[in-house]
Formats: structure tokens, C-alpha cells, sequence
């Protein structure tokens, strides 16, 4: 694991916590971290999209009849080709 | 608060905003342009959402929970 850089005093008092609120804690860092990991491929997948959708001029905020779709479907064969990537590596490495 | 989110949002908008909205920098920002701004803002956010509910639905039903992302 990475060495937190915490003050002294915050570094002792984490040592005096008891098992379960360590527990407690350790839950919440993976929390965090897993919400910090979808956002950031949300991020992406946003980016790679809006590229893909949002070909046509930029007349009103709002996202119109085909774009709505076309970005759901993004995100959704995106998810199919990350699968097909998986499956492709899984074989490589039993091969 | 949310410095992160924002930081990125404010890089990804820009970097897609500035590409759509002023093809060819002049002198100043045309009202044009600013108004194309605002709207690509605008979309650019609705499609944030809409990536981000699409997304969150993979997630929850456990497929590709590691998201691939990085």
C-alpha cells in the first residue's frame, strides 16, 4: 500500500482506533476510490462520445432526437467491446 | 468541493467547446460564438448525465464493474 502522508498526530490517532472503526474507514477509502474510478470513465466516455454524437452544429443545449439515443448506444457498445477485450485476453492467457 | 470534477469538466468543455464554437479565432469572441459557447456547455453537460446514468446502469447490474477505464 502507499505511504499516506499524514501529520504525527493524525498517524497516532489512527493507531488508536478500534478494529471496527478501522474496518469502517478502510470501507470508506474503497468507497471513494470506486467512486472517483467511475467518474473518471465517465469523464472518458463522455469525451469519446460527444465526438462520436455531436456532429452537427451546436444550436441548443439541450441533447436533440438522435443524440439522446446515439450516446446511450455509445456507452453501450462501448461496455460490449470492453467485454469482447476481456474475453480476448482471458484466451491469450490460457493459451 | 468537487475540485477535481471541475477542473476536468472545465478542461473537456473547453478543449470541445472551443473546437466547435471558434473555427477561426478573430479579434474577439463574436456574439456568435459566444452563444455557441453556451450551448455546447449546455450539451456537453446533458450528455455527462446522460453517459453517466447509462453508465451507472452497467455498473449496477455487475458487468464490467472495473469500468476499464484508466
Amino acid at each position: 500500500m502507499d505511504q499516506l502522508s499524514v501529520s504525527p498526530e493524525t498517524a497516532e490517532s489512527l493507531k488508536n482506533l478500534s478494529q471496527k472503526d478501522k474496518q469502517e474507514l478502510n470501507q470508506f477509502i474503497q468507497n471513494e476510490g470506486q467512486k472517483a474510478q467511475i467518474q473518471a470513465t465517465v469523464h472518458s466516455l463522455t469525451d469519446t462520445c460527444f465526438r462520436k454524437c455531436i456532429t452537427s452544429k451546436i444550436s441548443s443545449g439541450k441533447l436533440d432526437r438522435s443524440e439522446e439515443p446515439c450516446m446511450q448506444n455509445c456507452v453501450d457498445r462501448y461496455m460490449d467491446a470492453n467485454l469482447t477485450v476481456i474475453r480476448h485476453l482471458e484466451q491469450m492467457r490460457h493459451s | 468541493m468537487a475540485d477535481a470534477k471541475t477542473a476536468i469538466m472545465d478542461q473537456k468543455l473547453n478543449e470541445h467547446c472551443f473546437e466547435r464554437c471558434v473555427p477561426k479565432p478573430g479579434s474577439s469572441l463574436s456574439s456568435g460564438e459566444s452563444t455557441c459557447y453556451t450551448a455546447c456547455m449546455e450539451k456537453y453537460m446533458a450528455a455527462w448525465n446522460t453517459v453517466s446514468r447509462q453508465y451507472l446502469g452497467h455498473v449496477q447490474k455487475g458487468v464490467g464493474s472495473a469500468g476499464g477505464g484508466f
